[in-house]
């Protein structure tokens, strides 16, 4: 119909009409009219409301002088079919009895056939329905599970740009954090530098008037031999020389020599320390001794390192790793730095290195004031950090850890708290390595 | 409209009783059954009911034939009232011609009442049919229980919407025939604006809600 435009199922609307053949199936009436015709019923049939014989049973030609009864059959208050019977003229009143029966019978058979028709229909209709609907949610199901791929497709990029992101925003604090400790070495590395640079200074200025001295005695003698020196010109040098006290000058330049000498060959074992711990040249995977590694680091810490501290090195011969020595000082600078900076009086660090059967052990143990146990966890996590807000960047154990995971090693702290702390770690050997 | 054939000259109409479970549907039309006039009609068929409660349909059918010659029959249908049956709501409700809502006047039913309302309209929209041209009457059921609706509630709250509102006892048998004549009016005039009864068929609304609603024993009035 046309007022109705919702969901239709295969036409099988709730209330349609039904035909009788729909209702009634052959082996729906066949038993009773096989009964009805033991008990001497000769014909009986059953007709469409326009006459035409649909089941039947019996012959009509038999018997033909007999009795018969032609009845509807109700359904919804309409004539569905009828019933055709016929029987001897033989047969007594009482014979009437057992043809009400058979046609009550019929009667229930119809109704209940049209009920359980009602009932398989709508049965049929709701799993149809329900079946519609699922594909219905399924379809839709399907559209938004496409939606959700594309966010997830679209997602997967922006995840792996921003993990492109943070990986070079982590690149760049690692550099930074190298920056940080090289700018905290500095003042003390100035020091380190200045304090020979100023003797050298000094010395040369000194060295200044000592040769400015020596050229006004030398231009004086020059004079003397030109004209050929007298008794005055020696009195006159001779009151010069010890006026310009000639005798300690040239005593004192050869200390003054070497003390400049030593000076200068500081200098050049600092920078040397900072450029050998920097690794400037060497910004590549190489073949690294461990314990000159260990050295090299502990020399740019050397003005950090306290009067009453004592650094103990129990080193053992190591096997070459194969890594960039820039970074790995930069791992055990880190710890080194940290146990410095407990302000401990009477520092005691003992660094120990040692071939295992496949790692190289170093362990760096103090006797500082421990990690207490509700940060030991964190210690390794980026930006956590004990010190007052902008002393610390909560980055140096983190890059330590960076370091030394990233080279397939492990690194662990033993810690009780005032009893100080051992951190331990493990660098894998790949079993081709060359003792140094 | 169940059906329409023109070639037949037969037109099938299907009416629905809908509401909350319990609210006396299935009563409404064994009480029309028992009252109304046998003659052109059928019997009621109750269908499958477990415990009394519906779980598919009930069905009584009407029929009348036009001066035409149309033969008319009119279905009326209930539908299960239990949330868990919507989708044989939604069955019976296909291609309905008109729709009698009864609702439970009990107080604690208001909610019952308003979602299974809620949901008529809401399954009405799921099979096509259109709630504001579609032949609807309500029912307030149960007036002869205490503690329910009260009459003036209810008009201030259905008035405005300007459904027909009935009241009824359909146990004790009052205000249902009432509420069918008006629903059978009223899908008279809705079938009339688009198949001409009167016109075509010679059928006016008079003799077709007379024929409906025929009483077995018209001397009788409550």
């Amino acid at each position: 119909m046309d007022d109705c435009k919702g969901i239709e199922y295969n036409g099988n609307i709730i209330g349609a009409d039904k035909d009788i053949r729909e209702i009634i199936k052959k082996s729906d009436i066949m038993p009773l009219f096989q009964s009805a015709a033991k008990t001497g019923i000769s014909y009986i049939a059953l007709e469409d409301p326009e006459g035409e014989v649909l089941y039947q049973c019996g012959d009509v030609s038999e018997f033909p002088s007999s009795s018969s009864l032609k009845k509807p059959l109700y359904l919804e208050g309409e004539i569905a079919a009828q019933i055709v019977m016929m029987w001897s003229d033989q047969k007594d009143d009482g014979f009437r009895d057992i043809i009400d029966l058979i046609f009550l019978s019929a009667e229930m058979v119809l109704k209940n056939k049209f009920r359980a028709l009602l009932a398989i229909d709508t049965h049929k209709t709701v799993v149809n329905q329900s079946y519609e609907e699922l594909l219905d949610t399924n379809r839709k199901l399907k559209q938004s599970e496409n939606k959700y791929r594309e966010l997830a497709d679209s997602l997967e990029k922006t995840v792996q740009q921003r993990t492109e992101e943070l990986k070079r925003a982590h690149a760049k604090i690692l550099h930074q954090e190298k920056i940080v400790s090289v700018g905290q070495l500095a003042a003390g590395i100035a020091h380190e530098i200045n304090n020979p640079l100023g003797f050298i200074l000094s010395n040369i200025n000194t060295f200044n008037q000592y040769v400015s001295r020596m050229k006004e005695m030398l231009v004086f003698y020059r004079g003397a031999l030109e004209k050929g020196p007298d008794d005055n010109d020696r009195k006159r040098a001779e009151e010069k020389w010890k006026r310009h006290r000639l005798d300690f000058i040239f005593r004192d330049i050869d200390d003054l020599i070497k003390e400049s000498l030593e000076g200068a060959e500081r200098v050049k074992k600092i920078v040397s320390d900072i450029k050998g711990f920097s690794h400037i040249d060497e910004a590549y995977e190489v073949e690294t001794d461990i314990n000159k590694e260990l050295d090299r680091t502990l020399n740019v810490l050397t003005h950090e390192i306290p009067d009453d501290a004592e650094i103990i090195k129990n080193y053992h011969s190591l096997p070459a790793f194969v890594c960039n020595p820039s970074d790995i000082c930069q791992a055990f600078f880190n710890i080194i730095l940290n146990a410095l900076q407990t302000g401990m009086k009477g520092l005691k660090l003992i660094i120990t290195t040692r071939r295992m059967t496949d790692h190289i052990l170093i362990s760096f143990s103090d006797n500082g004031p421990g990690v207490p146990e509700d940060t030991r966890g964190r210690i390794f996590e980026p930006f956590f950090t004990t010190k007052e807000v902008g002393k610390g960047t909560g980055m140096g154990l983190n890059v330590t850890y960076e370091v030394i995971t990233s080279y397939g090693g492990t690194i662990e702290v033993e810690s009780e708290t005032g009893k100080g702390a051992t951190f331990t770690i493990l660098l894998p050997l790949t079993g081709e390595e060359v003792d140094v | 409209m169940i059906e329409y054939d023109e070639f037949d000259n037969k037109m099938i109409l299907k009416l629905v009783y809908y509401g909350p479970a319990l609210s006396g549907k299935t009563t409404n039309l064994l009480q029309l059954h028992d009252i109304l006039e046998k003659q052109g009609r059928g019997d009621l068929t109750v269908l499958d009911t477990k415990n009394d409660r519906t779980i598919f349909f009930d069905l009584l059918p009407f029929f009348i034939t036009a001066p035409s010659g149309l033969k008319i029959k009119l279905k009326v249908f209930t539908v299960p009232g239990q949330v868990r049956h919507d989708a044989t709501r939604k069955a019976v409700l296909q291609r309905a011609d008109g729709v009698a809502f009864i609702a439970d006047s009990q107080l604690p039913e208001e909610t019952n009442n308003f979602e299974s309302f809620k949901n008529l309209e809401d399954n009405l929209r799921f099979v096509g049919l259109d709630i504001e041209t579609l032949p609807l009457v309500v029912q307030f059921n149960k007036r002869d229980l205490k503690n329910i609706a009260g009459e003036s509630d209810i008009r201030s709250v259905w008035g405005p919407t300007g459904i027909p509102v009935f009241l009824a006892s359909a146990l004790e048998g009052w205000g249902l025939l009432e509420t069918f004549g008006r629903l059978v009016e009223l899908t008279y005039e809705h079938t009339d604006r688009r198949y001409h009864l009167k016109e075509k068929h010679g059928l006016d609304k008079e003799m077709f809600v007379q024929r409906l609603t025929k009483r077995a024993d018209e001397t009788v009035r409550p």
